[in-house]
């Protein structure tokens, strides 16, 4: 019989919250950690067609970390190891007690270290002194940075791996992560998702890619709107999200509080195109379908979906129309949040933080709001969704994640049993 | 339609690089997604280029309804000020305004 695979701890840097405890409770008061970008200085925000995002204000990583893990690493990381250090200490996880090569990091970045990046690039170019650049700008802005950081932050020696997916990178690091266990290769993985790039150049590239909303710059609150009529585009968000998993065994023997079980997972491409979804949802349906297979449940057993949904037109309705798909006439029975209605789109954390919100939902019955869900579009409607929090007894999720470059992930999560 | 044949010859030669054929096989009636097959992020690079072509900020609200060469030709000629220029005894044409779907 297949390991299972148990959530034993949780850890968060949201734009709504920094601590899963301030970001749950923001969440459940439908809160929005929307945002207007004062300037990106020296820039003003003037050029920019989006002027609005989800970011974490007020961070200085001395304030979270003892150690000097965090001073040599971009900002993703950052959120990365702060992320890492609550729910390794949420799980009560002792790295002295255990065997350091059965624990690994697998952690989902879509963009990396960006910040450092950017400014190195702009610097070279424009004072072209190559001797200038940072002695440290190559291990920043390599991708695998936050998960070495995190290996180095806690002597955690099994496997070690950076999932990048774009969007879906920390659903696919859960997926991962699940596998790993399963197959016997390491006891804990500490799982992460991060991403930190509200930068001018990447920010500008999704004004270009005409991917975020910029209708609602004078309302930012109002802005990420998923599944609503007047959606459109999503909102950049940053953050990190960190679940330690671990087998089920392995988390009885240390007399662990488990918050849910990480059942399934399943991951496709739709091999169509770099940014656009297959407009009839056929193969997002499918992806959910293998997730649930992997899980052995069936589609009447799920009871929660926390949505990819990221505020953008043809994406939502791709989802419900896939959700329908999937469903049937089961679909208006079971709740459906929207995590980006809160906090933007976090990119690679996105995965991550929407796993949060789903385990929270599974051992609380707590399901946190969609924001801004005023006007049901009726290309995408569905009876689960809620503008108010919902109570509701959680025994199966369903965490979806969909990232450019074609490439569609589900997790399913289950309640914990005693 | 009338339109400013600069302009005009202007678009469909941007539109002629993109595609990687003749512009004048590009005509002014022709739907971008059904006739050139441009897919949204096709017809995005394709703006990105007129911008560039014309000196022009396209603001994301004005994408709905770009739908065929002879609306992003209207479009442009509204955005420069420019009219069609037709004999000086005709009243000017009207410019119609651009229609079609949103498809992202």
């Amino acid at each position: 019989m297949r390991a299972r695979v148990v959530v034993t701890g949780l850890g968060v840097v949201s734009p709504i919250g920094i601590g899963v405890s301030e970001f749950w409770k923001a969440a459940l008061s439908g809160q929005s950690g929307i945002s207007t970008i004062t300037s990106f200085d020296p820039f003003s925000m003037d050029g920019y067609r989006s002027k609005i995002a989800g970011q974490v204000r007020d961070f200085s990583v001395e304030r979270y970390l003892d150690s000097a893990h965090g001073e040599r690493v971009d900002r993703y990381a950052q959120f990365a190891l702060v992320a890492a250090k609550e729910a390794l200490a949420d799980s009560g996880l002792q790295m002295a007690k255990e065997n350091p090569n059965r624990v690994g990091v697998i952690v989902g970045a879509g963009m990396g270290g960006m910040v450092m990046g950017e400014r190195e690039i702009t610097q070279l170019y424009q004072h072209q002194k190559p001797h200038r650049v940072h002695p440290n700008f190559i291990p920043v802005i390599t991708l695998n940075s936050a998960s070495g950081i995190i290996a180095m932050a806690y002597g955690a020696k099994g496997p070690n791996l950076t999932i990048s997916t774009a969007c879906s990178s920390s659903a696919h690091a859960l997926g991962q992560a699940l596998h790993c266990i399963r197959e016997g290769r390491a006891d804990v993985v500490i799982t992460v998702g991060a991403d930190a790039s509200i930068t001018p150049l990447v920010f500008a590239g999704f004004c270009s890619l005409r991917a975020l909303s910029s209708k609602f710059n004078d309302h930012p609150e109002k802005a990420s709107r998923p599944f609503d009529r007047l959606r459109d585009g999503f909102i950049m968000g940053e953050g990190a999200g960190t679940l330690i998993l671990e087998s089920a065994a392995h988390a009885k023997k240390r007399k662990a509080r488990v918050y849910a079980e990480i059942a399934g997972y399943a991951a496709t491409s739709e091999a169509y195109h770099m940014v656009i979804p297959r407009e009839d949802g056929l193969e997002v349906a499918h992806t959910m379908r293998l997730a649930l297979a992997d899980a052995d449940v069936t589609s009447a057993q799920v009871d929660y979906i926390n949505a990819h949904a990221t505020s953008t037109t043809i994406g939502d309705a791709v989802e419900a129309k896939a959700i329908r798909h999937l469903f049937k006439s089961r679909a208006d029975k079971i709740a459906i949040s929207a995590t980006k209605s809160l906090i933007g789109h976090t990119l690679g954390a996105a995965g991550a933080i929407g796993g949060i919100a789903s385990v929270l939902a599974l051992s609380t019955g707590q399901i946190h709001p969609t924001a801004n869900y005023d006007d049901p579009d009726p290309a995408c409607a569905l009876a689960g969704l809620s503008r108010s929090a919902q109570e509701r007894r959680v025994k199966v999720a369903l965490l979806n994640a969909f990232g450019f470059g074609s490439n569609n992930a589900a997790v399913v999560l289950k309640r914990a049993t005693s | 339609m009338t339109t400013d044949p600069t302009i005009s010859l202007k678009i469909r030669t941007a539109l002629g690089e993109y595609l990687k054929r003749d512009p004048a096989t590009i005509l002014i009636t022709q739907h971008l997604r059904d006739d050139l097959g441009l897919d949204s992020m096709a017809v995005i690079e394709l703006l990105y280029r007129i911008e560039e072509a014309f000196d022009l900020q396209i603001p994301d609200q004005d994408l709905v309804g770009l739908a065929s060469v002879g609306h992003v030709v209207s479009y442009v000629e509204k955005r420069l000020g420019k009219t069609a220029s037709p004999a000086p005894t005709k009243k000017p044409a009207k410019q119609s305004k651009p229609k079609g779907k949103k498809k992202s």
